[in-house]
């Protein structure tokens, strides 16, 4: 509801169009050649107003990570645009760059391996403001201790190792350092799925509300769907790098187009026993980007197939407002 | 023991020994699983429930681990008596252990003819086609197409889907009586998680045999089991029928636990959780293990740990709340 006026009014915070990351596929030592084409992200676009959250989902390979470090500036683009603010990324100079990566940051999937072990908390924390900012000590300190408080540790934590914590305390260090610089969009790569279980919804909690707070942007990978429905104002389902269908959160869980959609909603259990639904059973797995299927990438495992779909390849439709599904069916 | 009851777990304890002191990963865990029954045992890391599995295979990490007290009575037979030797043929033929992720439970050196002859243990007095063709029967039990050419083929051959049957066909190898999955950390896709969790149902109704899941995946509990054991601090704190324990859950941590799970089906705005840390298995409190995050926690719960409480004839649970409630 929220989301859907919002996407008609407010201007995009971060907008991809049409974007491509290809890698190449070589062979040979001395005499390298490219026999191919991974095609990780094929034609992606989607837009993140500021304050809202953008959810990529769909099955391992599908190119939602590569998305992701796209948007990071890890990996460059193969084709296509992105746009801060209006702006096209590739005119930037240094110093624009600079504060896009500023307003950028990033909390990754598994918290033992994303914090330094060998620094303490401060000197964690501290490492972004002293490579983006100019403060004296006692300014350092106090933001320190302040974005300590605003993820719920507790001062004297500063003075630790990351081994003293447990997971759901070292994900909370990784947010402070994700917020010391008072970043616009947070990119999460499935921030809680390493957690324990009583301690996810800690963390998703503690996203929300910070969201809240700050007005932040999240670019959310995650492959729980429930995860994803708590969490996201705007969805989009990825297939073999592409974006199959888009929608509002509430709405594309209750009123999926797509086969592929449908089946991941239908493989995703239920955390109530005797909640009942409809099975859809895809056979194998994702094919390889390498060597696509033609028309359709989904038509070899799609259970409603049909004529075109071994041969043309769908295009974009408009199924409700905000909704669009890229499927032959429709 | 009636005659349909194939194991009988009473007050299993299983420590570590460190230099800081005894770390009770199982303290005290008791329970029962009846021929062809599924029982998932729930809990977080740290809870004891990959320890309590471990233990019934007498798979203790050695040394510093030991299951120092109970008693596992597996189809009339103490297993805590069995010598090493026993205990190995029974591991294998009578239990049989289960992984879910099936890229690292197979040989990438050895065909998959070769890893399934293997657990058939010959002994030279078979003839090798006669093993060969139990391997494609066996193959075709668990739906593989081509199981000839297959018998051949190396798991890098094969997709994680085909695998992943490899390991349910050297699971039932022998026709197991008790299967245990325990389920790492490791997140499988939502479609592949399903197809696996389709196969076992499969495995369970060729064989008969019963099944412990060890997950912290109410999902899969919601969707396999017949039972749950929530565990929290090495101790099973409540017992119950699935669909009692997700409706009528009687411990605070069973019933936070539950209410911080984001549903698929409705829209929530905020999820309950719970405050505070798991615990630590070498600092626990004094009373009850869950005390400490507790919302509901009064003096007592502080001083002694709870008895168990009797709800209904399979629902057990250890809280002093349930004191008042006349259990």
């Amino acid at each position: 509801m929220q989301a859907a006026d919002s996407v008609a009014t407010a201007e995009p915070l971060i907008a991809a169009e049409d974007i491509k990351k290809h890698f190449r596929v070589t062979s040979g030592f001395v005499f390298r050649k490219t026999v191919g084409q991974v095609r990780a992200v094929d034609g992606v676009s989607f837009s993140i107003p500021q304050g809202e959250t953008y959810s990529l989902v769909g099955e391992s390979g599908c190119g939602k990570t590569t998305t992701a470090k796209v948007v990071l500036l890890v990996e460059a683009l193969t084709s296509g645009r992105l746009q801060f603010r209006g702006r096209d990324i590739q005119s930037f100079n240094a110093d624009q760059l600079n504060e896009y990566r500023e307003s950028v940051q990033a909390v990754f999937q598994d918290p033992w391996s994303s914090l330094n072990p060998r620094l303490k908390i401060e000197s964690i924390i501290a490492e972004p403001l002293t490579a983006h900012r100019r403060l004296t000590k006692a300014e350092l300190r106090s933001q320190i201790l302040s974005l300590l408080e605003e993820v719920g540790l507790h001062p004297s934590h500063a003075y630790r190792y990351p081994h003293e914590f447990s997971g759901g305390q070292r994900q909370r260090i990784a947010i402070a350092r994700a917020l010391a610089l008072r970043p616009k969009l947070i990119v999460l790569d499935e921030p809680v799925s390493a957690l324990d279980v009583s301690i996810r919804a800690q963390i998703m909690n503690l996203l929300k509300q910070l969201q809240i707070d700050h007005n932040l942007s999240y670019l959310l990978i995650a492959h729980q769907l429930a995860t994803v429905r708590y969490m996201s104002h705007r969805v989009g389902v990825m297939y073999l790098g592409k974006i199959v269908e888009e929608a509002d959160s509430q709405e594309l869980f209750r009123n999926p187009h797509h086969p592929y959609t449908r089946a991941l909603i239908s493989a995703s259990l239920s955390s109530r026993p005797g909640v009942e639904r409809e099975e859809i059973v895809l056979t194998g797995e994702v094919p390889s980007p390498i060597d696509p299927p033609p028309g359709c990438t989904f038509h070899p495992r799609c259970p409603s197939v049909f004529e075109p779909c071994a041969d043309e390849v769908p295009q974009l439709q408009t199924v409700g407002p905000g909704h669009t599904v890229t499927c032959h069916l429709y | 023991m009636n005659n349909d009851t194939l194991l009988e777990v009473r007050d299993l304890q299983t420590h570590f020994f460190t230099r800081t002191g005894v770390v009770k990963a199982v303290d005290g865990v008791s329970f029962d699983l009846n021929r062809g029954e599924t029982l998932g045992i729930v809990g977080e890391s740290g809870s004891g429930k990959s320890m309590t599995a471990l233990s019934l295979m007498r798979l203790v990490p050695e040394p510093g681990g030991r299951t120092v007290g109970g008693s596992i009575m597996f189809d009339g037979e103490d297993l805590l008596l069995k010598g090493r030797d026993e205990m190995s043929d029974i591991r294998g033929r009578d239990i049989c252990m289960i992984l879910q992720d099936p890229m690292t439970s197979l040989n990438p050196v050895l065909s998959i003819g070769d890893q399934l002859i293997e657990t058939f243990r010959p002994d030279g007095r078979e003839a090798a086609k006669s093993l060969w063709d139990r391997g494609v029967e066996l193959l075709r039990k668990v739906r593989i197409p081509a199981a000839d050419i297959r018998m051949r083929a190396y798991p890098h051959q094969m997709s994680g889907g085909m695998r992943q049957r490899v390991v349910g066909a050297i699971a039932i190898s022998r026709s197991p009586k008790l299967l245990i999955a325990d389920e790492p950390t490791t997140s499988l896709d939502a479609t592949i998680q399903l197809q696996y969790l389709r196969l076992l149902k499969d495995i369970q109704e060729q064989t008969g045999a019963a099944i412990i899941f060890i997950t912290h995946d109410f999902g899969i509990v919601a969707r396999m089991c017949d039972r749950v054991a929530v565990m929290y601090g090495g101790k099973i704190v409540e017992i119950a029928d699935v669909s009692e324990l997700f409706y009528n859950p009687k411990h605070p941590y069973t019933e936070a636990l539950l209410g911080s799970v984001p549903d698929l089906e409705e829209d929530v705005d905020w999820l309950t959780s719970i405050s505070g840390q798991p615990p630590q298995l070498d600092n626990m409190p004094p009373g009850c293990s869950f005390e400490p995050r507790c919302p509901y926690a009064f003096e007592r719960c502080t001083e002694e740990y709870p008895r168990e409480f009797t709800i209904s004839d399979k629902h057990l649970a250890s809280c002093w709340r349930l004191d008042d409630a006349g259990c």
